[in-house]
């Protein structure tokens, strides 16, 4: 596709107020299409792109050039049951992946929002995360081999069903999942599934201060039940919830945690009690819990509602993925809303507050130039103190072109060094997604 | 972009809210216990009480409780790393999950030695429970082979610690079941064995403490679904004693003579259909190989971009 009607949709992904409208789009049939695809292109940047959902500016041409989406990569191809593995094209959804597992009692753990439309070979290159990774981990503890197309059309496997390294010395897999993109093409991978969870129970409770908040937070994390998921909204967060048709009653002022159980009945239904008792304990006066599968979603309803509310209320927001150690809540919190207030823009704040892992949501107006510059230098400052008390710029959304201006705040002179040698091994002219990750990963034709 | 600051080297530090840890990476496990235990906290993945921790995650990625933690690599979130000539950097975060630039940790915690070694170690720790007890199913290996698989296909198989298959000449298998849970939830588990120990026909018994088995002398990383077979296999060479972590799809062989020719005598005959499956073995006894293209174009392009001799 050449067209500029056809493209349009390629010119951004989820961080939809930054357009890099592509020179061309191509969709290969398969993979052996792909890589042929792949080296006939010369001279041009290349960019990988899955569903585009990536809330970090990662599957854009920042540099024009060719975006080649993965749409019809679309086949599992083997479920097996006994090893604990599947293998799937890069193309496949993830939700579509975990209806294909239900039957087998299988599940694949990692849970972004964006599960109904997100692409797994986007997940590998992001590395992405969700609500329940909290104890069940991320994508990259799930994938135990992947295929690549490097940048001179050959094709390598790097592990596979077993997980290891395969023939090679070292485990390159290892820097290929996060990589946003720079090193090649995947066409496949092969992933680790897990038994789904007999029974879970989802907890709701809200607190009047940050400090009763942090108490039942810190309860949890140490509860021998593992939480698989605790989930916080700031009180502008469930005001933002309270106030829309998604309205269910939840103090406006208020701090929101919903924690999750998981495991054999035999298990969960014991605890059930004592990680309630974490809750008031704390000083909760409205927990609520249940084992239901309606109760659960209705729980779950004001957190997942979220994301769909910001994209109506707002032309545009900006959403970090920052993550800090859980002391510095409170200093971040306040700095957030200093800032946002200052600024005049709207915040609201979630977060995936086992891991630490913060997504304050600032909503803004791009076709206001200030506000954009104003909404950028509130990203800057507040990822500085991010890094200054401990924390690091990204947990599950990748760095993109959206904050690779600030990984000098994290790696040192020698450090910056061995980050940047990984793209000299296998894309050393940065035809692979340039202007990604790091700045100075620069296409040069 | 220039970078703004030195390095930001890891201080020894621990972090009970977050559970996390920073300390040389030759500590061993006393060190370790002393310092998480006063917050009511562990390192799982402990398999020699004796040894450096550096040295059991260089015999090994996986320990016995990697079947409920993961490996060492999602257990270690940063590190300060010496490279060669002497140069020190920071790896990873003090925080547990990190998207943030090329993965270098994990990558670098399954070398062995190309690049340096590690200086300190930023551990994740995990709630430590009361109970510590390790059960024992026995008996004849096919119905052993079947609670083993089962067992797999379960949600319990999460918060088992491990679940062991043990094969050695002279000895008869059995399966090595490992718990930390409160006192309370004690019981259940016993439930749940019992259960299966009946279903199956096999004997349970249990004592308290978990699973230390040292390091091992040879590792082979198959599926889950081969890793049965390939200890049965094993076992049969003499003097051998294999330890298949069952959901983690690996094999930990200890060798009464653990030579470098006696190694490769068990491993080679491996290689090809490990690495079909992307598979592979290792051992601390033996040296790895010149690698080949274009492999060693990759890992000299490496060394040269990290100044390297």
């Amino acid at each position: 596709m050449t067209s500029p009607a056809q493209m349009a949709g390629y010119a951004s992904d989820g961080l939809g107020y930054k357009t890099f409208p592509p020179d061309a789009v191509v969709i290969p049939a398969d993979a052996d299409d792909l890589a042929r695809v792949i080296a006939v292109l010369k001279g041009v940047p290349i960019c990988l792109r899955g569903a585009g959902t990536s809330l970090s500016g990662g599957p854009v041409a920042a540099q024009g050039g060719v975006v080649i989406h993965t749409s019809r990569l679309r086949a599992i191809r083997k479920i097996c049951p006994e090893g604990l593995w599947c293998e799937v094209e890069c193309g496949v959804n993830l939700n579509r992946l975990d209806q294909a597992l239900a039957p087998y009692g299988l599940c694949y753990p990692p849970d972004p929002s964006s599960g109904p439309v997100c692409t797994i070979g986007g997940n590998v290159a992001s590395n992405a995360g969700g609500a329940h990774c909290f104890r069940y981990g991320v994508t990259g503890n799930y994938v135990l081999g992947v295929e690549v197309v490097l940048l001179d059309g050959s094709v390598h496997r790097f592990g596979g069903p077993a997980g290891g390294r395969g023939r090679w010395q070292e485990d390159w897999k290892r820097l290929m999942i996060g990589s946003e993109g720079t090193l090649g093409a995947f066409t496949r991978f092969w992933l680790r599934l897990t038994p789904r969870a007999e029974k879970a129970w989802t907890f709701r409770a809200t607190y009047a201060d940050l400090a009763s908040t942090e108490r039942a937070i810190h309860g949890l994390v140490r509860h021998p039940a593992f939480p698989v998921a605790i989930e916080l909204m700031d009180p502008r967060a469930v005001a933002l919830v309270e106030s829309s048709s998604m309205a269910m009653g939840l103090p406006k002022d208020h701090f929101m945690i919903v924690t999750e159980i998981d495991g054999p009945a035999a298990l969960v239904d014991r605890r059930v009690e004592s990680v309630a008792e974490v809750l008031r304990s704390a000083g909760s006066k409205d927990v609520q819990f249940g084992d239901s599968p309606e109760a659960r979603k209705n729980l779950f309803q004001a957190r997942k509602a979220m994301g769909g509310l910001l994209g109506q209320i707002s032309p545009d927001y900006l959403v970090q993925d920052a993550v800090i150690p859980k002391r510095a809540l409170a200093e971040l919190l306040q700095l957030i809303y200093d800032e946002a207030d200052q600024a005049g823009f709207p915040a609201v704040t979630v977060m995936h507050a086992g891991d630490g892992n913060l997504h304050p949501n600032f909503l803004f107006d791009s076709s206001k130039p200030e506000e954009l510059e104003k909404v950028e230098g509130i990203s800057k400052r507040l990822m500085e103190r991010v890094v200054a008390v401990g924390g690091t710029l990204s947990g599950e959304h990748g760095i993109g072109n959206d904050k690779s201006e600030y990984m000098g705040m994290v790696f040192g002179p020698d450090s910056l060094r061995l980050q940047l040698a990984i793209p000299q091994i296998f894309n050393p002219r940065h035809v692979f997604n340039p202007l990604k990750v790091f700045p100075e990963r620069r296409f040069a034709a | 972009m220039k970078a703004l600051m030195e390095e930001r080297l890891f201080e020894p530090f621990i972090d009970a809210t977050d559970g996390v840890l920073c300390l040389p990476s030759g500590s061993d496990a006393a060190e370790i216990e002393r310092e998480a235990a006063l917050h009511g906290l562990r390192f799982p993945l402990v398999v020699d009480e004796s040894a450096r921790l550096c040295d059991q995650v260089a015999a090994s990625p996986f320990a016995p409780a990697s079947s409920r933690f993961g490996p060492y690599c999602d257990n270690i979130t940063g590190m300060n790393w010496e490279l060669p000539d002497g140069r020190r950097v920071r790896v990873g975060e003090r925080v547990v999950k990190s998207t943030t630039g090329y993965d270098l940790l994990r990558f670098l915690l399954g070398t062995t030695g190309r690049y340096g070694g590690p200086v300190d170690y930023v551990l994740r720790l995990r709630p430590a429970c009361d109970v510590v007890q390790t059960f024992f199913l026995r008996g004849d290996l096919s119905p052993l082979r079947m609670a083993a698989a089962e067992i797999l296909q379960t949600s319990w198989i999460h918060w088992f610690d491990s679940m062991d298959f043990l094969a050695a000449q002279g000895c008869g298998p059995l399966l090595r079941i490992a718990v930390n849970c409160p006192p309370g939830e004690g019981d259940a588990y016993m439930d749940f064995l019992s259960k299966m120990a009946d279903k199956h026909r096999l004997s349970l018994d249990h004592s308290p403490g978990l699973p230390l088995d040292g390091c091992p002398d040879l590792v082979i990383k198959t599926s889950p679904a081969l890793v049965l077979d390939t200890a049965l296999r094993l076992a049969e060479h003499p003097g051998t004693k294999c330890v298949a972590l069952c959901c983690c799809g690996v094999v930990h062989l200890f060798l009464a003579d653990p030579g470098p020719e006696a190694i490769l005598l068990l491993a080679r005959p491996l290689e090809k259909e490990l690495y079909a499956i992307g598979g592979d073995w290792s051992s601390r006894h033996v040296r790895t190989n010149a690698p080949a293209s274009p492999e060693a174009d990759w890992i000299l392009t490496l060394r040269k971009e990290w100044g390297l001799p």
